[in-house]
């Protein structure tokens, strides 16, 4: 027998062996390579986001001020209820523990799980908002078990006055997908709380200041183990606006649930005071995530109270169109002050008998009588002098048809009747009848409100600035005006305020407007909605549904004016009963507020003005 | 025994790569404790590495033949210890594969694939034709299945497959015709599914997570993903010692065990790693060296075992950590924390020393000077008899 066994059979497969060996040794120096180099970054990434946990901290939008320095909009701290789904480990046990510990329904978070689509996964999503202090200690409690929930103290926008000024102030809500979008949003992510409406939209980037955040370190559990850093938030800037509350307050509540609006405003610097629509909604149901339900009763209210009036709807401004009226009037030549017209209580033209309001008539008139009494017949047979084309110019020329420069989005603009606008809007041309109810302020002529309200400040100074709502200066409202200031004959401006005057303050419609001791001038309007002879097929109860919108514009003191106001009260009635008295109610907060009393016991309004914080 | 003669025969090479390969396991089970500031499980690992060390050095002085002599007794008596643990056992993270014995919990199923090893060697040693026969892969997987199944009876499946590549190996240099190894294969291709009846839920769902990694980060994907981005995040140079808090903070799941070469990995990076593999690659190359200075056919068979036992644990233990292959439990020897595991591989370490130190038939350690293994088995076996 060999002393050495013959063994190099099993030698050689032994040598196979070890080339399978350096093979597969190869294959995991690649993997390792693969992981540790390749994807080094990725993996880091991954790494970074297992043990660092970022929490937000929301910063607090500006505070808004009314022109007082009164608080408008604030912020109220509240514990919200948080879902970091990156670190859900089952989910069905996360919502038993919500629904049957904090009682949470489970279709609600469920819809709130669904509709993500929009988040980062690492963004945590809000389950519930303000949590009781029960609510709070029993999730503290609990915490340790459920890392994938947080608690988080975030600011919440609250409305001191909850309706008040609501389409002024606006509203915030998240984000929209769409919204995502657009360059105004670049900077926000899905899930910021951002303005949606009013100045909140408007100066969303003012306000919003900057969110802050806090990087700890957790451990597997999501247990905290310490702070990497913390970035505080920035609270926004704050906004002081031109509105007065006081003046509002009495506005909205003069109003009622109206349907109705008020706007007034300060002739020479363009802040507006008030700028009133109701009926209105309650912008805190929209901080705290307004549901489908209540979204839709807002939407599919008959009376609109999402949409600001003053700015979006319009109607015929009826008499108070006569304004303009007279002053194309005037400027064109065609008539003067000691112009006279007979008024019989009716006129026959084009084969039409047009009325005035008066039946019995106003006799011999001139201009001022006329805008007195609101007389029909003077400006029928001035609108068939001065033409359509000529209407619409001086319509266009004191800002109808235009913005009225304001800072909140959704402005409508209305309509300027005229002969190119008949033919390319219906097809027909323009009929010389149609003149003739235009010069009373009515047929297609549509106007809001502002645009009514400048109008009249126009004749009230000569001057046109930007409506807006926010002291000083303000992205929408460039520092020139838009509105190229328009160029009238200051004597003529000043018989229509005498005119306006009187009509207020010499038994005129207006009168009801009067304020004793301020020097109150004006114009009351009466819009027919429906023709008269549509009005005679109705029952009463449908005739009351169709009652004419109540108009009044005017300002005050009638020596440099300091205020502009109009009102609308929509199925109103007359302007003089319907609109008169709430202009009157707010010239009269207004005088209150800014007269002084001299020393020697005489009463002295505006010489010492109003702007002092409280 | 330790004379110097036996000193001058020892091959401190591989036993000073194993030492070093069992002090940077050390090394990752003191990082790995960092997080929870808990060393005791670093003072018992030095603990299971000096008594490891022990059983090493006293199989070396064992002659190997006289193991292989006893194999089938030793081979009997593990048998008895695996039906006895299934009686007796504790319970440790779901198998009853556990003996304890005070504050010390003992895994017999580890230390029968060193038995496992010397039955193989033994029983093939007898076969002197140059391919095995269909019967004697009839008593090779006998051999084998037995104590597979009483550790899967356990509930440990993935120490028992871990028997599977020990054959394997062994089998491959027994030597086996490629239409038999073709045979076999095909059988096992078709077997496979059918495997996949008797695997548990959560076992089948380790092999679906690992196919597809996204199927659930949270739950058994967790396992490799969390490894693989420790290992990841640890780039090319690795975060430092000691810096490894993907691993520390708790995200990497039995880090001191199965998942050391995880925190490692992050911590001394790809450099650092490779070197550790290519250490593990060293300890394999010099045991095929031992090989071919063997003096017998027993012997290379041997040394094939405990090859085989170490690559395989070695090469599936990393893919698992590099998230090739599910986490099925495997140790990564000499790493890993715990005792058992420890102390099989010095164990079969110890077998490797042992063939080295007797590879010329003259060596004054030899206890016999049989020049046949056949005879010296005749010899032996009558020497069973008769005792």
């Amino acid at each position: 027998m060999p002393i050495y066994q013959d063994n190099r059979e099993l030698l050689q497969r032994m040598r196979w062996l070890q080339v399978v060996f350096i093979l597969v040794f190869v294959g995991l120096f690649a993997k390792l390579w693969s992981l540790t180099v390749l994807d080094f970054e990725r993996y880091q990434n991954l790494a970074e986001r297992n043990r660092v946990r970022t929490i937000p901290e929301l910063a607090p939008r500006g505070l808004i001020y009314d022109r007082e320095g009164r608080v408008l909009v604030d912020n109220i701290y509240g514990f919200n209820l948080l879902l970091f789904r990156d670190e859900i480990q089952n989910i069905d046990e996360t919502l038993s523990f919500l629904v049957d510990g904090l009682g949470l329904d489970r279709d609600t978070i469920q819809e709130r799980l669904n509709n993500t689509g929009i988040y980062n996964i690492y963004r945590a999503i809000v389950l519930k908002e303000n949590l009781t202090m029960e609510e709070t200690a029993y999730l503290l409690a609990r915490q340790s078990e459920h890392p994938e929930l947080g608690i988080l103290k975030q600011p919440r926008r609250i409305y001191r006055y909850s309706s008040l000024a609501a389409h002024v102030a606006g509203y915030v809500g998240e984000v929209s997908g769409k919204q995502l979008g657009q360059s105004e949003f670049k900077d926000n992510e899905a899930g910021d709380i951002v303005g949606q409406f009013g100045v909140e939209r408007t100066y969303n980037k003012r306000l919003q200041g900057r969110d802050g955040r806090r990087r700890v370190l957790v451990n597997s559990r999501g247990r905290f183990l310490q702070e990497l850093d913390h970035v505080e938030p920035i609270r926004g800037a704050e906004l002081t606006l031109t509105i007065d509350l006081d003046l509002q307050a009495e506005a909205e509540s003069q109003l009622g649930d109206g349907p109705g609006a008020v706007i007034a405003f300060d002739p020479h610097t363009g802040e507006i005071l008030v700028m009133a629509s109701r009926p209105s909604f309650d912008p805190n149901q929209f901080a705290l995530r307004i549901t489908q339900k209540e979204w839709d009763q807002l939407l599919e209210n008959p009376d609109t109270p999402m949409q600001n009036r003053t700015l979006q709807n319009t109607s015929s401004p009826g008499s108070t169109f006569k304004i303009i009226m007279a002053l194309a009037g005037l400027e064109k030549g065609i008539i003067d002050n000691e112009t006279s017209v007979y008024c019989g209580g009716s006129v026959d033209l084009y084969g039409n008998r047009f009325h005035c309001w008066k039946s019995g008539g106003h006799g011999h008139i001139t201009l001022r009588e006329a805008i007195q009494h609101s007389c029909n017949v003077y400006f029928y047979l001035l609108g068939q002098k001065l033409g359509i084309q000529e209407i619409a110019s001086f319509s266009r020329r004191l800002g109808l048809g235009s913005s009225v420069g304001i800072d909140l989005l959704g402005e409508a603009l209305g309509l300027v009747p005229s002969e190119e606008w008949k033919r390319e809007a219906r097809g027909e041309p323009w009929y010389a009848g149609e003149t003739i109810s235009l010069a009373i302020g009515q047929g297609p002529l549509l106007v809001t409100p502002a645009q009514m309200a400048r109008a009249v400040g126009i004749v009230a100074t000569g001057k046109a600035p930007n409506l807006h709502l926010v002291k000083g200066e303000s992205p929408n409202t460039p520092k020139q005006s838009l509105f190229p200031t328009p160029d009238f004959s200051p004597e003529n401006l000043e018989l229509i305020r005498d005119a306006m005057w009187s009509s207020v303050n010499e038994g005129g419609t207006g009168r009801a407007a009067r304020v004793a001791g301020f020097e109150v001038a004006g114009k009351t309007g009466t819009a027919q909605t429906i023709s008269f002879a549509t009005r005679a097929t109705l029952s009463d109860e449908e005739a009351e549904q169709f009652q004419p919108n109540a108009w009044f514009v005017g300002f005050a003191p009638r020596e440099d004016p300091e205020i502009i106001v109009a009102v609308v009260v929509q199925r109103g009635g007359s302007g003089g009963s319907g609109a008169a008295p709430i202009a009157r109610e707010i010239l009269r907060v207004y005088y209150e507020k800014h007269k002084r009393v001299q020393p020697d016991g005489m009463e002295l309004a505006f010489q010492v003005k109003k702007t002092q914080r409280l | 025994m330790w004379t110097r003669r036996f000193l001058s025969q020892f091959d401190f090479f591989l036993f000073l790569a194993v030492v070093i390969l069992a002090l940077i396991g050390a090394l990752g089970i003191y990082n790995a404790s960092a997080g929870d500031g808990n060393y005791s499980l670093f003072a018992r690992h030095l603990l299971w590495v000096g008594l490891g060390v022990a059983v090493c050095l006293f199989i070396t002085s064992i002659d190997y033949h006289f193991l292989t002599d006893h194999a089938f007794l030793l081979y009997g008596l593990t048998t008895l210890l695996l039906l006895g643990i299934l009686v007796f056992g504790t319970e440790v993270n779901g198998s009853k594969s556990w003996f304890a014995i005070g504050p010390f919990s003992f895994q017999p199923s580890e230390i029968t694939k060193v038995v496992l090893i010397l039955v193989l060697a033994r029983y093939l040693s007898e076969i002197s034709s140059s391919y095995l026969q269909p019967r004697h892969l009839f008593t090779l997987g006998a051999l084998t299945l037995c104590p597979m199944i009483l550790i899967t009876l356990q509930g440990d499946l993935g120490t028992a497959l871990m028997y599977i590549p020990i054959l394997f190996g062994v089998v491959m240099v027994a030597g086996l015709r490629i239409r038999v190894l073709t045979g076999i294969l095909m059988a096992t291709l078709c077997v496979a599914p059918l495997g996949w009846f008797f695997l548990k839920d959560y076992q089948k769902e380790r092999i679906l997570v690992t196919l597809d990694p996204g199927r659930d980060p949270q739950g058994i994907g967790y396992q490799s993903r969390q490894s693989q981005i420790a290992i990841g995040s640890g780039g090319l140079f690795g975060k430092g010692l000691g810096q490894g808090l993907q691993s520390q903070l708790g995200f990497v799941p039995e880090i001191h065990t199965d998942f050391i070469f995880a925190i490692l990995a992050e911590e001394i990076g790809f450099v650092g790693s490779i070197s550790i593999l290519m250490l593990y690659l060293l300890v394999l190359m010099r045991l095929v060296r031992i090989a071919e200075s063997a003096r017998d056919r027993v012997g290379i068979l041997l040394i094939t075992g405990v090859t085989s036992f170490i690559f395989f644990h070695v090469a599936m233990n990393v893919s698992m950590t590099l998230g090739i292959m599910p986490p099925i439990g495997i140790p990564l020897p000499l790493l890993s924390y715990g005792g058992s595991s420890t102390i099989t591989t010095f164990a079969a370490l110890g077998l490797a020393l042992n063939v080295h130190q007797r590879r010329f038939v003259c060596s004054p350690t030899s206890s016999a000077d049989s020049s046949s293994p056949r005879s010296y088995l005749q010899a032996s076996l009558f020497k069973h008899y008769n005792s």
